[in-house]
């Protein structure tokens, strides 16, 4: 085709495929939609999976703020899934009025899974509506355990649904081998399409995210009730509560990395052009970008944990080894945000000597990122363990060797992750990415068995003293916003790095973006872009939060929690 | 109570505001769409080798790999001490001119694999156009050697594009298991009469060796066993296949190799 024909056709493919928006243009306001309706999302299914875990807690230890606080947060969910609703139509209208033809494409590829996805949508709502208002019916006994399963098919519900929508947006990022620009959406299996290469790694990687973000959420939520609280009591639920949203968030984080590494190698697997663009193309930046917001939220955790210990009698003994472990967070922290290869010109390169820096490039390397990531896990294990067992005095007649296990355990852990960080930089590259396995395995395994010695020694403990809970410096409660809206901006961080990948395509090399916004922005841009998400998606989470309290009637008040 | 939402609100204005600084002071990289060329029959080496620095350097995303020598070939500067690209390109392939070799590694890069890389790298024509890339072939050699692309390259090239392909063979027809070997670049891996990589097990003999069950688990997933002697390099095979070869390509590859005894 000579050249004048190729434009004339690129023209006549464009005309009609791409809609105007006023003031912010149709990739902006898509951008918007997606990513605040997408935040909802998390929170409307990370929220299920903590009210449901607390309600269980609450049902076994028979301890009734668990179940306060569940359906505390289930009040809150019943006004989340209308806004959610909501931005999922202004992102579906945006979409067939902005962007078409492509959307006619997904809808012709995908039409029969949109109409099971809105018909579960509709059972999850019930489900949600059943389990809210039928909470105090269905509250003991037999009945209540009925309730407590409507919270799991909730979740259920809600992980289905989300499973389909992740199969279209992996399709545009992963479409199975075979499909081209010539191929018709008929042509295209179903099950093929949704269950492409990088489906399961995003599920996995977003079941996980949805519970972290629920507890960080829970935690921002009540660290603002604890700072407007006027009565001891109800500082102390919600200091209470605090601490179980950071600890569910805490804890499930840690698992995260894991599931990105899958879904990084994954996206390898299926093109190494891509995972190349990814990792050190023009987006490497960006790691260290999310390489800052992660170590953020590892200080925060372990700040708000160590003024926690503040409130616990006998955790002075641990306050002196907190400034090291600082040091160690920070030393770590530097680590991991030193990049390593960078898109440059011919002529930075040859200034450097390389696309590494000659000295950073030792720093910036996987080996020592692993290790530096691996070591503030453990230091923010540490941070746990030193909180649990601060009022704790063991009574059992191992309890000194136990306590020296767990010690060697730590230390066995880091001597593993140091010894392959250092290995790492002499052998191949491809032999390194394995080292990987064995630093998380041994971190892995350090948690789980300091764990199960840890409550094996806590049994028939002494206590040094009750917790103090509501005697927690207001500064701690600031760390847990910091937190929210850490994992807030990270996530759609995150988001930018899995669409933008696509560079300019909308599905990857089978549906090239020709619109005026194919090219895609650098951080500045999409961290402007992330901010206004952030604060749209906070600025009505507030409001659902005011509204919850609205609906708090004294009826509801409390009965006196046993712990608080 | 205003005055805890005034510290609530500051607090968060100073995290949003100290993330969104961060993404701001580092470097700036977007992704441009690779300009569409119009270069034709009377495009000069000039013209051509301007067009493909940019590409180089900008769209084509070829730093990221081709930088000094990290994970693929360095094409900005000396490579080993054979020198730039422009100058050593006619002498990689015995019986390859530059530009033809160039013009091969962009669009069959499996085909031959520079020792001591990893066949990572895809054929460039399923994101640049053929003109671009005849664009990135001058510009490579124009590093270090003379532009022989010419107009007439592109305009033969975008004949040869859109002349009508080859039917894909009706079912029951036979395949050719060799150009399937080739297509999917499994010489870069595996030695095949002699010439190809020795990544993965020859194929010679392999039909003495191996079953044809165990074949198609080797292809469809290579993971479950990995040959002896090779377990270093059993995350090098790709997993994909079992999804990229159809049916009657996968079992003439089977028949094939099963052949070779």
């Amino acid at each position: 085709m000579t050249d004048p024909l190729y434009l004339l056709q690129a023209a006549a493919d464009t005309a009609g495929a791409y809609g105007r928006f006023p003031g912010i243009g149709a990739r902006n306001a898509v951008w918007i939609a997606a990513q605040v309706h997408l935040m909802f999302a998390a929170f409307v299914l990370g929220v299920p999976m903590f009210a449901v875990v607390t309600e269980l807690i609450g049902i076994v230890t028979k301890d009734y703020k668990y179940d306060k606080m569940s359906k505390e947060f289930t009040r809150l969910l019943v006004f989340a899934y209308s806004a959610t609703a909501l931005w999922g139509g202004v992102l579906l209208f945006f979409l067939t009025t902005l962007y078409p033809k492509f959307w006619g494409y997904m809808a012709r590829l995908f039409g029969p899974s949109m109409w099971v996805y809105i018909g579960i949508f509709f059972f999850e709502s019930f489900t949600l509506y059943l389990y809210y208002y039928g909470w105090d019916r269905w509250n003991h006994g037999r009945a209540k355990w009925g309730h407590w399963g409507l919270g799991v098919l909730l979740n259920v519900w809600g992980t289905t649904v989300m499973f389909i929508a992740n199969g279209w947006l992996t399709f545009m990022m992963s479409p199975p081998a075979g499909v081209t620009a010539e191929t018709l959406p008929e042509q295209i299996g179903l099950a093929n399409a949704l269950m492409n290469m990088t489906w399961m790694p995003i599920n996995i990687h977003r079941l996980i995210g949805n519970a972290v973000f629920g507890g960080a959420v829970v935690a921002a939520y009540a660290g603002y009730r604890f700072l407007a609280a006027k009565t001891d009591e109800e500082r102390a639920h919600y200091d209470w509560m605090g601490y179980v949203g950071n600890f569910i968030a805490i804890s499930t984080f840690i698992v995260l990395p894991f599931a990105g590494y899958y879904l990084g190698r994954e996206i390898y697997e299926y093109n190494q052009t891509m995972g190349i663009t990814m990792m050190g193309g023009f987006m490497s930046w960006l790691w260290i970008v999310q390489a800052v917001l992660i170590g953020m939220l590892f200080l925060a955790a372990n700040y708000y944990l160590w003024l926690g210990m503040g409130r616990i009698p006998g955790a002075e003994r641990f306050v002196p080894y907190t400034k090291w472990m600082l040091l160690l967070l920070l030393l770590c922290w530097l680590v991991w945000a030193t990049p390593h290869t960078m898109l440059a010109s011919r002529e930075e390169m040859a200034a450097m000597g390389g696309s590494s820096h000659p000295f950073l490039n030792v720093l910036g390397l996987m080996s020592a990122k692993n290790t530096a990531v691996n070591i503030m896990i453990l230091t923010t294990f540490l941070s746990f363990l030193m909180y649990r067992r601060a009022n704790v005095r063991p009574t059992v007649s191992w309890a000194k060797n136990g306590t020296l296990v767990q010690g060697a355990m730590f230390g066995l852990a880091a001597a593993v992750v140091l010894f392959y960080g250092v290995y790492g930089y002499f052998v191949e590259s491809i032999v390194r990415i394995g080292f990987s396995v064995y630093q998380v395995a041994a971190v892995i395994l350090c948690i789980v068995g300091v764990t199960v010695i840890d409550v094996l020694l806590g049994r028939g403990a002494q206590s040094r003293g009750e917790i103090r809970w509501g005697q927690m410096p207001d500064r701690s409660q600031y760390a847990l916003f910091v937190l929210a809206i850490t994992f807030t901006w990270l996530m759609g961080l995150m988001g930018f790095a899995r669409s933008g990948i696509r560079q300019h395509w909308h599905v990857y090399e089978v549906m090239r973006d020709t619109s005026t916004y194919a090219s895609t922005p650098g951080l500045g841009y999409a961290a402007n872009m992330i901010t206004a998400c952030v604060v749209i998606f906070l600025s009505l989470v507030s409001v659902i939060f005011w509204l919850g309290g609205l609906a708090e009637s004294a009826a509801h008040k409390p009965k006196p929690a046993s712990g608080d | 109570m205003w005055q805890t939402n005034l510290k609530v609100l500051t607090v968060g204005a100073l995290v949003l505001g100290f993330f969104t600084m961060v993404a701001h002071i580092v470097p700036q990289q977007a992704s441009e769409v690779p300009e569409v060329l119009t270069l034709g029959a009377g495009a000069t080496p000039e013209m051509l080798a301007a067009a493909g620095e940019k590409i180089f350097s900008g769209a084509g995303g070829c730093t990221s790999c081709h930088g000094l020598g990290t994970r693929a070939p360095n094409l900005v500067t000396d490579e080993r001490g054979a020198g730039p690209i422009g100058a050593r390109c006619g002498k990689q392939e015995a019986g390859k001119d530059c530009k033809t070799y160039l013009w091969e590694a962009l669009t069959a890069p499996a085909a031959f694999v520079v020792k001591g890389y990893q066949p990572i790298m895809l054929d460039q024509r399923r994101t640049l156009s053929v003109d671009q890339i005849w664009a990135l072939v001058a510009y490579l050699e124009s590093n270090g050697g003379e532009v022989t692309v010419t107009g007439q390259d592109i305009v033969d090239a975008q004949a040869a594009a859109g002349a009508p392909k080859p039917a894909a063979a009706p079912a029951g027809e036979r395949i050719d298991a060799v150009a399937v070997l080739g297509e999917f670049g499994c010489s870069a891996c595996h030695k095949l009469k002699g010439e190809g990589g020795e990544i993965g097990p020859a194929f010679d003999g392999m039909g003495g060796r191996l079953t044809k069950d165990y074949l198609r688990e080797a292809i469809v997933d290579p993971k479950a066993k990995v040959a002896k002697g090779y377990e270093e390099n059993k995350d090098m095979m790709p997993v994909a296949f079992g999804e990229q070869l159809t049916k009657e390509q996968l079992n003439a590859l089977i028949d094939y190799l099963a052949s070779l005894k």
